[in-house]
């Protein structure tokens, strides 16, 4: 375990609050469930909401609430993790929210959301909630109403906020962006050497994770990831942990909290804290209104025509894209 | 943002004590590939947690899958829940083995249709977006 003692001064120094959220109104779950799907579905309401949110932040939020982002590939259990870990913190008396991303189908636009099998359900605790995200269409593996829900939960004053996402390997670093802490979760067969010099999720997570150190080979995966990760400049912890037989799981929320704190305390590469989210949902809706932009631009004919006069010559490229976009670069 | 069009979203639970999830498994994935977004919450659910779940999804559907025999208690107990919980508009369907007889008492209850065996995807498809909420 690294850093153990920083680890367990850094879990003491948060302060629960098993309570009303920051505004002190009691937690109503039906009313942040309509409010996520209000901003998936965007417009107005979506803005509205989201403003509200950020001005019950402003007016008084927990400095102590962290937005962990868990990532790794499929079977790496990372939702048997989360539900490990949401377990200790609500021992603890920290009120514990997931939200859950998984892809839409490009075709269909449906998507099978089953993260909740591995959750084992509470009802009657309100200081637990979870929420199963669809990409969208976004084309991500992160869903371009991530940062926004997870603001909604923010300010319904949840310490602890689980952000799962596909396992989409190097492909997504979207979750860096918004997330004050990056958990990679891997498996014990995976992470070679090689793979862990690899540019990608293991250079953008702040902390790694072995987990099903009740395998055999775990111990060597989490050697070689630290041989590995030797080379970088700062080389993230690699811990193990077996959610199936809730070994290491204390250890991890203890890192998780030392990581948090340290990168929250970190101003050298701002947007810091909530910041982050907030900038996350800005690029989110700034791509969502390029995407649009380029669609309109396709379905009227004036891509096809752009591309006529690329291609003969009369229009440089740059100017094309002015002619799409407006002006600037 | 602009405005966008969503998915119906449809909750799949197996309420109470059977294992037997093949028939649900097989569900959740044929709406899927019909366009909508459906959350599996798994086997050995109890009531409480089915609707806490389909409160916090904030789905348009909750599709009860049974076997056990328990149905004219259980799938109540859901919609019950549900409207205690002021969602007044989630549309709730049942699959599984559920004699005729026990149709009637269960429509009473609130639950719009049954689907046994031999219902295809499409025909449940075309019920869930004919009858669920609009948004």
């Amino acid at each position: 375990m690294h850093d153990g003692a920083d680890a367990v001064a850094a879990a003491d120094a948060v302060t629960p609050s098993d309570g009303p959220s920051s505004s002190g109104e009691r937690f109503d779950a039906r009313r942040l469930a309509q409010a996520i799907s209000a901003v998936e579905r965007g417009g107005s309401e979506a803005d509205a909401l989201i403003a509200a949110a950020l001005a019950r932040l402003a007016a008084g939020a927990s400095a102590s609430q962290r937005v962990v982002g868990v990532t790794g590939a499929p079977g790496a259990g990372k939702s048997s993790l989360i539900a490990a870990l949401s377990d200790v913190a609500r021992a603890a008396g920290r009120r514990v929210a997931i939200l859950a991303v998984d892809p839409s189908s490009a075709i269909t636009g449906g998507a099978l959301l089953g993260d909740r099998v591995r959750i084992d359900e509470r009802p009657d605790d309100p200081g637990r909630f979870m929420r199963s995200i669809a990409t969208r269409g976004s084309g991500r593996a992160l869903s371009h109403t991530a940062a926004a829900a997870s603001l909604l939960v923010e300010a319904e004053g949840f310490d602890l906020i689980f952000i799962e996402t596909v396992g989409a390997g190097q492909a997504d670093l979207g979750i860096a962006r918004l997330a004050d802490l990056v958990l990679l979760v891997e498996g014990p067969e995976g992470g070679d050497e090689v793979q862990a010099m690899k540019a990608g999720l293991l250079e953008s997570a702040q902390l790694i994770v072995v987990n099903k150190s009740d395998r055999p080979g775990a111990d060597r995966a989490a050697e070689r990831l630290r041989s590995g990760l030797s080379l970088a400049a700062a080389a993230p912890p690699v811990l193990l942990a077996s959610a199936a037989e809730s070994r290491g799981i204390a250890e991890l929320l203890a890192a998780i909290d030392a990581a948090a704190a340290a990168r929250a305390a970190d101003t050298s590469a701002p947007p810091a804290g909530r910041l982050r989210r907030v900038a996350a949902h800005l690029v989110a809706a700034a791509e969502a209104r390029l995407a649009s932009r380029l669609e309109g631009a396709e379905s009227s004919g004036a891509l096809a025509a752009l591309a006529a006069a690329i291609a003969a010559g009369e229009r440089p490229l740059e100017g094309a894209i002015d002619d799409l976009l407006g002006p600037g670069r | 943002m602009s405005e966008r069009s969503v998915p119906i979203r449809v909750l799949i639970a197996k309420p109470g004590l059977d294992g037997h999830d093949r028939g649900a498994k097989v569900l959740a994935r044929g709406l899927r590939d019909e366009g909508f977004e459906v959350i599996y919450t798994g086997i050995r659910r109890s009531t409480e947690a089915i609707i806490a779940a389909a409160i916090e999804e904030d789905v348009d559907v909750v599709g009860l899958s049974i076997l056990s025999g328990a149905h004219a208690t259980l799938l109540p107990k859901v919609v019950a829940g549900l409207r205690a919980a002021g969602a007044n508009d989630v549309l709730v369907v049942a699959g599984g083995i559920i004699p005729e007889e026990d149709r009637p008492g269960l429509a009473a209850a609130g639950i719009t249709a049954v689907f046994g065996p031999g219902s295809t995807i499409g025909e449940i498809a075309t019920h869930l977006r004919a009858h669920a909420r609009r948004r």
